[in-house]
């Protein structure tokens, strides 16, 4: 305390503020405590919306480089037709088009059931990974299953299974996939299993997510012209902007967020309007004695503004530290790395909240300490 | 040559639907090495009077001069450059401030200027009225006194050519009083300042070269 205070020596509007605000502790404490829970509110809000965004975009990162076709919304075909099928591969030349049909079923070993979803296609190694055996492009008369449905089932590579009459190896074995679409238990047959002329969907596999948007834009310029709501012959999905509009709501979301932790550093702010009013009325005297020996209104003006200031800035710097403290935690819940935190996407929200923080501050200083330098020294002395 | 000169100063207050006459037509004077001391019944304008002298207020009639400048027209900010510059003040309640040391209390008019550097003066303004063994004391540490003679250093610090004691006994017992008069004296000698002081006390009148007694607003009998 006397140290910053010595230090200060050079600087005796400060020197003073600094003082004034030693004075009377509890009180200090209190108004500076106000700002830190502001702070903490507004920072540690942000932060965790920074973790929510980066995790919403961990989970979808590994699905945005594909693209869904599926039938419109005012197509009269029942999904995907042959032609429109060839349309497509004249369209996208630089990925992989991979054309579904999808049925569900029953599929029962050794006296167990198991409901599964059954996806046909051809070039299955495009789309899934395995974690046993093979995905080969052609499956012929092999299928994959996925390995929680096959432990159930108590089946293996190699074992049997039977769809629609027919009977199918098992090549691979793979995971239940995460995220939009998909997931759960999956049986994965050859193209020709499922018997209908047109395909329930097709998936593009494109280089990456910018491709992927590419190639939606492409396919909705091509059957989508009218816009969408108006001529959807086809339904172009791409995960990518899923992304975006995920991205965009928790955008919506730390907006929100942001703006129930400003309402607490307003109050704060009211707080310290109250204080510093009532430490200048109470010393409406002694700056009456300033004025007196001659030093000049600017000065008194300049004190009682530092002093909120540095009510400001201790309630910040102490919330800064406590909300640095919750955002290690946030993102250890919600993405299981702490040091996910000391990126700028959410230390920025430190840096917002400490400057609100004085912001606030100072502008709460202002009419006390206007109201203080304009006081006639000779009512001042009065008392 | 007078320091301070009041030419027919009066001064009127609106208080509700009347006027108040707190001076009428008073002519005042002080010069360096002597001192004036203001008496009067309360209500007076013995006050007023000081808070003239002191620049601190503006008249409604009449003219002030300051070392011969008429200083009557002054801004508030040039007003206060005049008060730090020529004037000190001693008050009855000593007004120093809790947080600050006898030393830091001593200099404090002068830190705002950061053309000159006068923590020796304070040291030796403070060693002169016989404390500079408190020099690192808070006024919670000090008796009345004493604190009054912190209040005495600090009106000197800047060198004025008039210091205003209003009051300056006021809370003190007869005996400090005594001491801190002595002690007015011998500065007023020292530094060769005008002392202007306005008081009920009689002990104080006869250390004062002159005394102008106020009834009314009016001097009166001078």
């Amino acid at each position: 305390m006397n140290g910053i205070s010595s230090l200060l020596w050079r600087f005796p509007s400060a020197q003073m503020a600094w003082r004034n605000l030693g004075r009377n502790r509890v009180r200090t404490a209190l108004a500076a405590l106000g700002i830190l829970i502001g702070v903490v509110a507004i920072a540690s809000l942000g932060i965790t919306g920074a973790a929510l965004q980066q995790q919403a975009t961990a989970d979808l990162g590994s699905l945005t480089n594909e693209v869904t076709v599926s039938s419109g919304a005012d197509s009269d075909e029942e999904g995907v037709s042959r032609e429109q099928l060839e349309e497509i591969r004249g369209l996208v030349t630089d990925a992989e088009v991979v054309p579904q049909r999808t049925d569900a079923t029953t599929v029962s070993s050794r006296g167990r059931n198991a409901r599964v979803s059954v996806t046909a296609v051809t070039g299955a190694d495009s789309l899934y990974d395995v974690s046993s055996g093979e995905a080969p492009p052609q499956l012929q008369n092999g299928a994959l299953l996925t390995n929680s449905t096959a432990r159930e089932l108590g089946l293996e590579l190699g074992d049997p299974i039977e769809y629609d009459g027919d009977v199918y190896r098992i090549r691979g074995l793979i995971e239940s996939e995460q995220g939009f679409g998909g997931g759960g238990d999956e049986l994965v047959v050859p193209l020709s299993a499922i018997d209908q002329d047109h395909y329930d969907s097709v998936t593009i596999v494109a280089a990456d997510g910018d491709a992927a948007v590419a190639i939606t834009e492409t396919l909705n310029e091509r059957f989508n012209r009218e816009g969408r709501d108006e001529n959807e012959e086809l339904s172009v999905t791409n995960f990518a902007d899923a992304q975006e509009s995920i991205g965009s709501f928790l955008d919506t979301l730390q907006l929100a967020l942001l703006g129930i932790g400003s309402i607490s550093l307003i109050v704060a702010s009211v707080a310290i309007l109250n204080v510093m009013l009532m430490s200048t009325i109470e010393r409406r005297g002694e700056i009456g004695v300033l004025r007196a020996v001659g030093i000049r209104r600017g000065e008194i003006l300049r004190m009682i503004l530092t002093e909120a200031a540095f009510l400001g800035v201790v309630g910040g710097l102490v919330g800064v530290a406590v909300s640095l403290a919750i955002g290690f935690v946030a993102f250890q819940l919600i993405t299981g790395d702490p040091m996910g935190v000391l990126t700028w996407a959410s230390l920025q929200y430190l840096v917002y909240g400490f400057g609100f923080a004085v912001g606030a501050s100072v502008l709460s200083g202002i009419y006390p300490a206007w109201k203080a330098a304009n006081d006639r020294p000779v009512e001042a002395l009065r008392g | 040559m007078s320091v301070i000169e009041l030419i027919g100063v009066s001064k009127e207050y609106e208080s509700g639907s009347e006027t108040v006459v707190a001076l009428s037509d008073v002519d005042f004077s002080a010069e360096r090495g002597k001192m004036v001391t203001i008496v009067g019944p309360s209500g007076s304008g013995k006050s007023t009077l000081l808070n003239m002298i002191g620049l601190l207020d503006t008249p409604t009639a009449g003219v002030v001069r300051l070392d011969g400048r008429d200083v009557t027209d002054f801004s508030e900010d040039e007003l206060t450059e005049e008060r730090r510059t020529g004037i000190g003040f001693v008050f009855q309640d000593y007004h120093l401030l809790p947080m600050f040391t006898a030393v830091e209390n001593v200099e404090l008019p002068s830190r705002w200027d950061t053309s000159v550097d006068r923590h020796d003066r304070a040291i030796d303004l403070l060693e002169r009225v016989g404390l500079g063994d408190r020099l690192d004391h808070r006024p919670d540490q000090l008796s009345g006194g004493q604190r009054q003679r912190v209040a005495i250093a600090r009106s000197l610090i800047n060198e004025p050519e008039i210091v205003l004691a209003d009051e300056p006994t006021g809370n003190l017992d007869r005996e400090t009083g005594r001491t801190i008069l002595e002690e007015l004296t011998r500065l007023k000698d020292d530094e060769n300042i005008a002392i202007v002081s306005v008081t009920h006390d009689e002990q104080l009148v006869e250390y004062a070269d002159r005394t102008v007694r106020l009834v009314d607003g009016k001097i009166d009998g001078s």
